[in-house]
């Protein structure tokens, strides 16, 4: 039916082709870094065979870099994200609402684009709060809905590209056909978008580029929050092992000649002091100094193949990531260490006292804290 | 209409896509949680955000001063936005290093600056024109 309210009638301007390319594209690009950032970290996180033994250990603050951009991105996307649905919101309002089979599977992959991009930045967001009010899981699901995001938004190009072209620089004919009076306010807008951007980028983007740490008003993490001066994921509280006596902790290295060590006797060893960063999923990340014995060295000891992959699995007693593998490449790499000190001191029990991993372009989760044991692999 | 080879192929490599992403949801063991939560995000933006924008813009958005204005809201808006589940994140954090900061506060002062620089804008554009206006 058709009345005075519906569909509603909107009088205002900017609802147009242009502005929806100009904001378009930035969003596309976002959501792009978002996409490529993503599948770097899903790689990390659990790597398909072939790529398994294959990641590189270099350069080490790599994962620092995709996983700050993969968040910055997407926080990004948000005000852009919300300025194009504006752009576009009369659409929803076409009348008749279908007029073709044609028209009604580009209006269904258009809501199929909407409800997936607002999902993935609302729940990317969410996640980094830690904060989960859904009921199925987060990882597998943020990673189905972003291939959706980037097939519909693909088809989205397809279908949008004859508009795309003729409105995308000012000089394009579709441009040259709007009214000359909207130009003004549109850059207007687009600029206060810009500076959305930019707002939000800067309130949150110091918890993982450490320069802008002190205008970090926003983001869930602080780098200077934490045990030592370093933020942590799981504590020694929540992962079941809480203060492990130093007399009591043994190290075992299983390998072709296998060995045990205590912790003086690890201490004993040929200490090495790395720089590296612990890189969060969520997104924060900090770089801090650690102290301690080569991994290689161990697995040279153990008599270990030198492409041997090897497992760590952590004395932890509750949550996940209690075991993390290792290709060759991070396993000998001459930065990764079974770290005892941070900063100098001895490591907090939140850290993962008395032992634990740190290793060049690794995922947080990965960096296995109270290590009780390595494995060769074959 | 002629459709050209470029835009069909690239229309097909999106489906694929979008097949790739169905085909994993399907492995969710929670399916009807996630499609709820699909749609209501569509309809979360399309029957609440759009319109309550709309609304604000109509209200606040007019005479002389409808760009600085505007691009306040927005600025102002997004990061809204952003801290919302930093502000309302129910329950106690994992440990002191998650959610560290007094987030009401810091929300509070990022829309300060956000009205002091408009106010600045606003006042900048005031005497430029007082300036001007002899003149012409």
């Amino acid at each position: 039916m058709r009345s005075r309210l519906f569909p509603p009638v909107f009088k205002g301007r900017l609802h147009d082709a242009r502005t929806a390319t100009s904001i378009g594209r930035w969003l596309g690009l976002a959501f792009m870094v978002c996409l490529v950032t993503g599948l770097i970290s899903h790689a990390w996180q659990h790597p398909p065979g072939w790529l398994a033994d294959g990641l590189p250990s270099r350069p080490a603050w790599g994962y620092r870099l995709t996983q700050g951009l993969h968040v910055a991105s997407g926080i990004a996307a948000i005000p852009l994200l919300l300025a194009k649905l504006w752009t576009v919101y009369p659409r929803l309002f076409v009348w008749p609402p279908v007029r073709s089979v044609r028209h009604a599977l580009e209006r269904l992959s258009v809501a199929v684009l909407v409800a997936a991009a607002v999902f993935e930045v609302a729940t990317g967001l969410l996640n980094t709060a830690q904060w989960y009010p859904w009921p199925f899981s987060f990882v597998p699901v943020h990673y189905a809905v972003a291939w959706l995001v980037a097939g519909s938004l693909v088809l989205h190009l397809a279908v949008k590209a004859p508009e795309i072209r003729a409105h995308w620089s000012r000089r394009s004919a579709g441009t040259l056909a709007r009214p000359e009076e909207d130009g003004p306010s549109r850059r207007s807008l687009l600029a206060a978008v810009a500076g959305a951007v930019g707002a939000v980028t800067v309130t949150t983007v110091g918890q993982s580029f450490t320069p802008l740490k002190d205008l970090t008003l926003l983001a869930p993490r602080h780098p200077d929050h934490g045990p030592q001066g370093l933020p942590v994921n799981r504590t020694a509280a929540a992962a079941g092992v809480g203060l492990i006596p130093a007399e009591r902790y043994r190290l075992t290295v299983a390998g072709p000649q296998p060995y045990t060590l205590t912790l003086d006797e690890l201490r004993g060893l040929p200490q090495h002091e790395v720089e590296l960063p612990i890189a969060c999923v969520e997104g924060w990340s900090k770089s801090a100094r650690w102290t301690g014995v080569r991994v290689m060295d161990l697995l040279e000891r153990a008599g270990a193949p030198p492409h041997a992959r090897v497992r760590v699995v952590s004395l932890q007693t509750r949550g996940g990531y209690r075991v993390s593998e290792m290709g060759h490449a991070h396993a000998h790499d001459s930065l990764t260490l079974l770290a005892l000190r941070l900063n100098g001191e001895e490591l907090s029990p939140d850290h993962g006292y008395p032992v634990r991993l740190i290793a060049p372009n690794r995922p947080g989760v990965l960096q296995t804290k109270w290590v009780g044991r390595l494995e060769v692999l074959s | 209409m002629r459709v050209s080879v470029a835009r069909v192929l690239t229309g097909a490599a999106g489906l694929t896509l979008m097949g790739v992403g169905a085909s994993l949801l399907l492995d969710v063991p929670d399916l009807t949680g996630v499609l709820v939560w699909l749609g209501g995000a569509a309809v979360l933006h399309d029957a609440l955000i759009a319109p309550l924008v709309l609304l604000i813009g109509l209200v606040l958005v007019r005479g002389g001063t409808r760009r600085p204005v505007r691009g306040a809201l927005l600025v102002a808006g997004a990061l809204t936005a952003v801290a919302l589940p930093v502000l309302l994140r129910p329950g106690k954090p994992a440990n002191s290093s998650v959610l560290p900061l007094d987030y009401p506060r810091n929300w509070l002062l990022t829309l300060v600056a956000v009205a002091t620089v408009t106010a600045l804008v606003l006042a900048a554009r005031g005497i430029c024109r007082s300036r001007g206006r002899p003149r012409s």
